[in-house]
């Protein structure tokens, strides 16, 4: 093996042997050899990082993560903590790691927009590494640690200049949004090079196990097989794992995954529900019409409208109101006209909302606690504060499209002025409201890990309280059936990745 | 490093170079920065261009660093240093910039001035060696040679710091004139290095060449009986390689020459 040498103080000693240059200090030369007797790194094992972090006192299994991660998984690795554990700590850990050991110079962080700050703060004071936000007018030779939205730098001209550096270390930060290996965001990185890289995401699976496939695929190509062989040994039956055991294998060599009750700290508890309701007369029958609304004209023939309507009635008249009235426009037929017509009349005249009075419901029994209501649609969003305003409760507005300052300003609103916060879903990341501990699912959706992600803002490390999370769901109506999809998802999941917390009742269902 | 080590470090370090400390107790301390000291570390050669061409009075900061703030009760504001903190390393990195090379002298004991005292003229070099794959392992090795006979004895800065040295020769001290040159020494010494790297145990390096073969294969099976491997083939496998390439890097510390009698 071929050694490097450095001569650079071979030049120095020869210019001071020849009174070119002045001797140094004897103390400093003394206190030089202690510092760097101090700063060894004796053993190839072990974690450097802790003594250099004396303020941040991380968890056991963060620390083990990051051990884990650098040891077994020669650092490439999925970090797949529930939500609320610190992934993001244990990323700077193995981070921290690196740099000190010299492994790595430069690094790659790729994140979601709306938590690029989030990093850039947490690397800084928790960690002491400097980051730079990517622009494209900074010269990367002198970049050393790089941290980038993703959807920016999957685009020309960024991307480019972002594959000519020789990064040492890849980070991307939720990781499931590289589940399927269409998209731009996918090939960004699949061709970016990945010396040691680390994907964090709470939910590795959220649908099938071929999202699972996908992602290990980007970190360690044909460790999960190619495509072909993996197909068939797991796709007969998209929902059925059978080599369970030989796939958890596989994947516990290149991800690490904490549950709650794995970490060894005390968690409060998590009560979870699902409050079944039944539709009252009126709003049946509306339901009833607009389930027979593929019979009475090929514009709602698809089957994704169709959901969709299905979906948003079980939430407000708003929210189905806007597609209806649209799908409206395009019937031609007298007699679809009429009938469409006719619903959206009996529509605008409801005057119950069962689910929204159940909500109003659960929020006067929290004894002036904060509750925090997800709905997936702007509309229900808008209706429901309005209704509970009336109800004389005062509710602050988020979604992710609010920029960072609006975002902080409404956190303040709630923690301060409001009882209740109505979230979109995109408002589900990356935020985080250990003060509040109700949780109300307004309307579910088909994605499980969407639910955990929900729930993952109250119930993370901080949070003092036990949990309740309330599912709400319309009897006899397509909700039935997105709760026995979540189920299956689940049951997936659990199979393959391991235990999850429960989001949706206390009871599983096997599969 | 406790916070009383990095307070003796931290007073210590200012003192060698000349800054006044104003103000001080267990847990901060507040000095005057001298010009060369701000320049160094204050990171603002924006105000010494401007004071260097405007031929203003320069005016170095002064700087207040809290070493242990969990003890502080009085209200002081100031940096908080502690190991792993950026201002610390900071100052190792200036330490190390401002210790590398010294000449020094052994000092007679205060009892035998009249006779004369000879002293041995040796080379001291403190060495590091990192050996690194997807791993790192460093070790330091301070090596000393006797100029004379060309002995080389193992832990010397060790043996050395003991003594009692100073960077002028004492009245009525002499030193042998060096028989061995000293770059001709320092090239035995890396020879020693070269030789102990080649008696070290390198099961890393092998288990890091198993690991990078095994993976390989495991990418070439993922692209099995794929005519034209698309470029994601080649980066991967460069990454691979990369990962796992062995290295062994030499540095070195410090060192300098040495007159000694007591070796």
């Amino acid at each position: 093996m071929q050694i490097e040498w450095s001569s650079d103080w071979k030049e120095g000693f020869v210019e001071r042997l020849e009174n070119r240059k002045a001797w140094d200090n004897w103390t400093l030369y003394k206190m030089c050899y202690d510092v760097e007797k101090l700063k060894l790194i004796t053993d190839f094992d072990g974690l450097q990082c802790p003594k250099y972090l004396p303020e941040l006192k991380p968890f056991p299994h963060q620390l083990e993560a990051a051990e884990t991660v650098i040891e077994r998984m020669n650092g490439k690795a999925i970090l797949a903590d529930e939500v609320g554990l610190g992934k993001t700590i244990q990323a700077g850990l193995i981070l921290k790691e690196y740099l000190i050991r010299g492994l790595v110079k430069k690094a790659l962080i790729l994140v979601p927009a709306s938590l690029v700050n989030q990093w850039i703060e947490e690397l800084n004071r928790k960690f002491h590494i400097p980051v730079i936000q990517y622009k494209k007018a900074y010269d990367l030779n002198y970049c050393n640690i790089v941290i980038a939205s993703i959807d920016m730098a999957k685009r020309s001209p960024h991307k480019e200049n972002l594959y000519d550096q020789d990064f040492d270390l890849i980070i991307i930060d939720e990781a499931h949004k590289l589940k399927n290996p269409k998209t731009k965001n996918y090939e960004f990185v699949q061709n970016l090079k990945k010396k040691f890289c680390l994907l964090l995401t709470a939910t590795p699976i959220q649908n099938d196990v071929f999202e699972l496939f996908n992602l290990i695929s980007l970190l360690k190509p044909g460790h999960l097989g190619n495509f072909e062989t993996f197909q068939s040994v797991f796709s007969a039956s998209k929902h059925n794992v059978e080599e369970d055991e030989f796939l958890k294998e596989l994947i516990n060599q290149v991800m690490v995954r904490n549950s709650r009750h794995d970490t060894g700290i005390e968690w409060t508890s998590r009560r979870v529900q699902i409050i079944p309701l039944e539709f009252s007369e009126e709003e049946k029958e509306v339901y009833d019409m607009i389930s027979e609304l593929k019979n009475v004209s090929s514009v709602f023939s698809g089957a994704f409208s169709m959901i969709t309507l299905q979906k948003e009635i079980c939430s407000s008249k708003e929210a189905a109101y806007l597609t209806l009235n649209e799908m409206r426009q395009k019937c031609t037929q007298p007699d679809e006209v009429a009938y469409t017509e006719g619903l959206l009349q009996k529509l605008a005249a409801l005057q119950i909302n069962t689910k929204a009075e159940k909500a109003y419901e659960i929020i006067t029994q929290a004894n002036e606690e904060k509750v925090i209501i997800f709905t997936e649609y702007r509309a229900s969003q808008a209706y429901l504060m309005n209704y509970l305003y009336e109800k004389g409760i005062v509710s602050v507005p988020f979604n992710g499209q609010f920029s960072k300052s609006k975002r902080e300003w409404m956190k303040q609103l709630f923690k301060e002025k409001a009882q209740v916060l109505i979230a979109t879903e995109s408002g589900s990341e990356g935020i985080n409201l250990q003060f509040c501990h109700h949780v109300i699912n307004y309307d579910l959706p088909w994605n499980p890990m969407k639910l955990e992600q929900r729930i993952g803002r109250v119930h993370r490390l901080g949070q003092e309280h036990d949990v309740n999370i309330y599912n709400l769901a319309m009897k006899h109506t397509i909700e039935d059936h997105i709760l026995e999809l979540l189920n299956v998802k689940i049951g997936v999941f659990e199979k393959v990745v391991g235990e999850l917390d429960d989001i949706l009742s206390a009871y599983k269902m096997s599969i | 490093m406790y916070p009383q080590q990095i307070h003796q470090y931290v007073r210590r370090f200012f003192i060698e170079n000349n800054c006044p400390i104003l103000r001080e107790n267990e847990h901060f301390i507040n000095v005057q920065l001298t010009i060369e000291m701000d320049k160094k570390i204050m990171n603002r050669p924006f105000y010494w261009k401007y004071v260097e061409s405007t031929g203003d009075e320069p005016n170095p900061a002064q700087l207040t660093l809290i070493t242990d703030k969990n003890r502080l009760t009085e209200s002081i504001a100031g940096e908080v240093v502690h190991y792993g903190s950026p201002r610390l390393s900071q100052l190792f990195r200036v330490t190390n910039e401002l210790g590398s090379f010294v000449q020094m002298y052994e000092k007679p004991p205060a009892s035998q001035v009249p006779a004369q005292i000879i002293l041995t003229p040796w080379v001291g070099v403190n060495y590091k060696i990192t050996y690194s794959s997807h791993r790192t392992q460093e070790t330091l090795y301070s090596l000393g040679i006797n100029l004379m006979t060309g002995m080389i004895i193992n832990g010397f800065q060790e043996s050395i710091s003991r003594l009692d040295l100073e960077s002028t020769i004492s009245a009525n001290t002499f030193h042998l004139p060096y028989t061995i040159k000293p770059l001709r020494a320092l090239e035995r010494l890396d020879a020693v290095i070269e030789n102990q790297i080649q008696q070290d145990d390198h099961t890393w390096a092998e288990e890091a060449q198993v690991r990078q073969q095994r993976d390989i294969r495991v990418l070439d099976y993922f692209y099995e009986g794929i005519e034209d491997k698309p470029e994601t083939y080649e980066s991967e496998k460069k990454a691979i390689e990369e990962q796992y390439k062995t290295k062994i890097r030499v540095e070195i510390i410090n060192g300098g020459l040495f007159y000694l009698k007591s070796m």
